[in-house]
């Protein structure tokens, strides 16, 4: 008790002298940390912050990016923007999307990763890159080959599926309204499933050994160990996995532009879409208007930093729970 | 030399921050494109001394044929000029959009360039990103006097007297001819060439040429997912169906009424003629999704037996598939009808510009000077030939044309027509054209791709709503261009005195 009790004072001395001192003699003293963090600095403030400041003050602006005089328009882009049953289609269908995504994303992969933590299954490994390579592919290129896997003429699935006497007349996948979306959700699952299921294997991982160990040697069979044992102890990380997938579901602009472009008229329109389509203009048709496109980029990074607000939020319960965890194990 | 490109605690509260901006991915995306706090500092430059010491001239265009002949020309001409490397990127027109103002905001844009689509001439000349022709091609009054009356446009291509682009074709061309796969046609008892198409014969072969091909090829494919292929060939039907409209904005436009037109009978006849083919199940399957590339790829493959496409299909296919026995025909016409010319107009996409702030504007200046002459035109009438008819009517003469590209070329001539254009009569229209653009959604192509999927279940009501929004636009835009000081109105875009059956000439825009 005497030990321990030195210890934290120990830890609250060094704690004060190191919050001592001017701000600067303090970065001095951190110096490398600083020189570390540098380069990622400078990259974010070039390509994030700065960019992400200047939509704000785009979204005030009627402004194609061409002309030099960009007229301030006020909250009319704003306004304009929630008028527009196509911003709030394309709205919806990226809200559909991520739910749609995101539980099949984390079912599926959370299956694979279950099997693949088996230390008896020897291909394993094999597996575990079979399952990641979708994700180290260009989501562009996996969106252009997928449109010719997908097709309705001769298309690979479409012929297997045929073959196998599961369809009589090959199915439009992405011509088709009422498929072109479930479609584009699929194939986005199947690209990064093995994401997930790496996040997942890390969280199996974490389950001590010895806990099985425990549970064999009180009887309990796979299905009691998976449901009483593993699932507990891997949910604190589900909250963190299923708001990163979240965040990812949100960001799909080079599968769609590629897969669909988000047609049929607009059946596969996902903000990213509408807002390049708003920025840049339809070829022979409608004008570029950077402010208008910006605006509608403004509203829905509210959404997703509302989501990141809640991720922030889950991971604070998740550390919460795993200092609970180690507390109660320290006291066993 | 010649370069071708291809194309909880503290750290919790960072990490949210970073998510936060970082998940904004929109707002990257545009602020990375518009975050420019003063984006025409292009600088025009004088167009300096033809340079002497090693240097690197950069040209950016939509390639297709046009890419032949160029890079056949910047290879002779860097033997010519051992000093200049020319980098030569022939790209797509939507990377085009980005690529060409983001170089001329940052003043390192390409010595020439096609202009991104959505940027008019006028755009570009107001906003001091080209440079004018006058000083800098040799002998300039001479070289600009072998191009027809009316070839530059006032407003669009010229201003004050100085011109500014350079138009290398003659636009004299139309992109929904019919091609077709000859053994197939010959099949199901069809000769186009010498017996043009009806639309219900064209109906009767697609849905013959589908039978016999059981499954394994269709009669007809259109690049749909490029949704102005809806919008290219609904009009061109619909026009030479006698539709009674000519095309502003790529859209039908009634040139007597100055109004967007796009209920006609031969309007909805061309959209019901489509979906009853759609139907007949002799489209082929793809087509609501795939681009006009991809369709273009699917007649010389045996997988479908026509198309509506334009006359660039011709030498890709004689050079790609050698072997490929294809027709080139007129677009059908309704059943006992003959074909109205369709318009066209002197404001196409194909026109070179010099950026005002290349330091090699002479080097750009020489090489226009062989575009334009005798010699040039002839070239690149005997490489492109009716891919994109040169500039010079005499050149595309003195060409020796195959078969096919003889029957397109005389095709045009029957079929084709130059239709008034608001910018000659009235300069402030070109501000219209700026200010253009706005609450078209869904556009006249993406209406007829949601007819033909189904989503839109009342063609002639959803044409009818797209037609009164591009009139409101057309008034919001000459309302906008008017509150900028140009003089402007809605008369500006009647011309009573069109007809369509023959080419607008000055002497009719002095008759109004």
């Amino acid at each position: 008790m005497t030990l321990q009790s030195d210890r934290y004072q120990e830890l609250a001395r060094s704690a004060r002298s190191a919050a001592a001192g001017s701000l600067g003699r303090r970065i001095v003293r951190a110096r490398w940390c600083y020189l570390f963090v540098l380069p990622s600095l400078t990259l974010s403030i070039l390509f994030t912050f700065y960019p992400a400041v200047a939509s704000w003050w785009i979204s005030l602006l009627d402004w194609s990016g061409f002309s030099s005089v960009p007229v301030y328009t006020g909250l009319d882009n704003f306004r304009e923007v929630l008028g527009d049953e196509y911003f709030w289609g394309a709205f919806r269908r990226s809200f559909i999307f991520m739910f749609a995504a995101v539980p099949l994303q984390l079912g599926i992969s959370l299956i694979v990763a279950i099997v693949l933590n088996d230390s008896k299954l020897r291909m394993a490994p094999f597996f575990r890159t079979m399952f990641f390579i979708p994700v180290v592919t260009t989501a562009a290129i996996v969106g252009i080959v997928m449109t010719f896997v997908l097709a309705q003429h001769n298309g690979p699935v479409n012929t297997a599926l045929m073959d196998l006497g599961l369809i009589d007349q090959p199915v439009d996948f992405l011509g088709n309204p009422d498929l072109a979306l479930p479609t584009v959700i699929g194939v986005f699952v199947w690209k990064w499933m093995g994401l997930t299921m790496i996040y997942w294997l890390a969280a199996l991982q974490v389950v001590p050994a010895d806990v099985y160990e425990a549970a064999r040697v009180d009887g309990a069979n796979r299905w009691q160990t998976h449901w009483r044992i593993t699932m507990p102890l891997i949910m604190p990380f589900a909250a963190i996995i299923t708001l990163i997938g979240a965040i990812g579901a949100l960001n799909v602009f080079p599968l769609i532009q590629t897969l669909t472009g988000g047609g049929p008229f607009f059946a596969t329109e996902v903000m990213e879409i509408y807002i390049y389509r708003t920025a840049f203009g339809v070829e022979g048709a409608t004008a570029p208007r950077l402010g208008y496109a910006s605006a509608a980029g403004v509203w829905f990074g509210i959404c997703v930093m509302l989501i990141a607000l809640l991720q922030g939020l889950a991971a604070r319960r998740v550390a919460a729970m795993r200092r609970d965890l180690q507390g109660g194990g320290a006291r066993s | 030399m010649t370069e071708s490109a291809p194309r909880g605690g503290p750290q919790l509260s960072r990490r949210t921050l970073l998510a936060m901006l970082g998940g904004s991915g929109a707002a990257v995306l545009l602020g990375g494109c518009g975050g420019h706090s003063e984006p025409n500092q292009s600088g025009a430059s004088s167009p300096g001394d033809f340079p002497t010491g090693d240097v690197t001239f950069r040209w950016v265009d939509s390639g297709d044929q046009k890419a032949t002949y160029l890079e056949q020309y910047f290879e002779r001409y860097s033997q010519e000029h051992p000093n200049i490397t020319i980098q030569y990127d022939p790209l797509p027109r939507d990377e085009i959009a980005q690529v060409v103002p983001l170089g001329v905001q940052n003043g390192n844009a390409h010595d020439v360039f096609q202009l991104p689509p959505g940027v008019t001439g006028a755009q570009a000349i107001r906003e001091n990103w080209v440079a004018p022709l006058n000083d800098i091609v040799p002998d300039f009054e001479t070289w600009k006097s072998r191009f027809p009356e009316g070839h530059f446009l006032q407003g669009s291509h010229e201003v004050d007297g100085k011109l500014y682009g350079f138009r290398l074709g003659s636009g004299r061309r139309y992109g929904t001819m019919l091609l077709y796969n000859r053994q197939y046609l010959d099949a199901a008892g069809y000769d186009p060439e010498s017996e043009p198409l009806t639309w219900e014969t064209f109906r009767d072969a697609a849905r013959r040429v589908t039978q016999a091909g059981g499954g394994d090829y269709y009669g007809y494919v259109i690049g749909g997912g490029q949704v102005e292929r809806w919008a290219y060939v609904v009009s061109g039907l619909a026009e030479m169906a006698g539709s009674g409209t000519g095309t502003w904005q790529v859209v039908p436009f009634d040139w007597t009424t100055g109004e967007f037109v796009f209920t006609t009978d031969q309007h909805i006849g061309a959209i019901e003629l489509l979906l009853a083919m759609k139907a007949d199940g002799s489209i082929f399957p793809d087509s609501a999704g795939i681009t006009a590339p991809q369709a273009r790829e699917m007649v010389p493959q045996g997988v479908a037996a026509m198309i509506l496409q334009g006359p660039w299909n011709i030498p890709i296919w004689q050079d790609t598939y050698p072997d490929f026995d294809f027709g080139v025909a007129s677009q059908p016409v309704p059943d006992g009808g003959s074909p109205t010319p369709m318009q066209i107009n002197n404001d196409d996409g194909n026109t070179l510009w010099v950026f005002a702030g290349s330091e090699y504007q002479r080097v750009a200046g020489d090489m226009f000077a062989y575009l334009g002459s005798e010699e040039g035109q002839r070239e690149w009438a005997r490489i492109v030939g009716v891919s994109d008819p040169p500039a010079l009517s005499s050149a595309m003469d003195d060409a020796e044309l195959d078969e096919r590209s003889q029957r397109a070329w005389d095709l045009f001539g029957e079929q084709l027509r130059v239709g008034p254009e608001p910018v000659v009569r009235n300069i402030g229209a070109a501000d219209v054209l700026t200010q253009w653009g706005q609450g078209l959604t869904p556009t006249f192509g993406e209406t007829l791709q949601g007819i033909f999927t189904g989503q839109l279940d009342d063609p002639r009501q959803a044409l009818q709503e797209a037609q009164d929004r591009y009139n409101a636009e057309l008034d919001r835009a000459i309302e906008a261009a008017s509150s900028a000081a140009a003089e402007v109105s809605r008369d500006d875009f009647v011309f009573s005195n069109w007809d369509p059956t023959r080419d607008y000439t000055t002497d009719d825009y002095a008759q109004l």
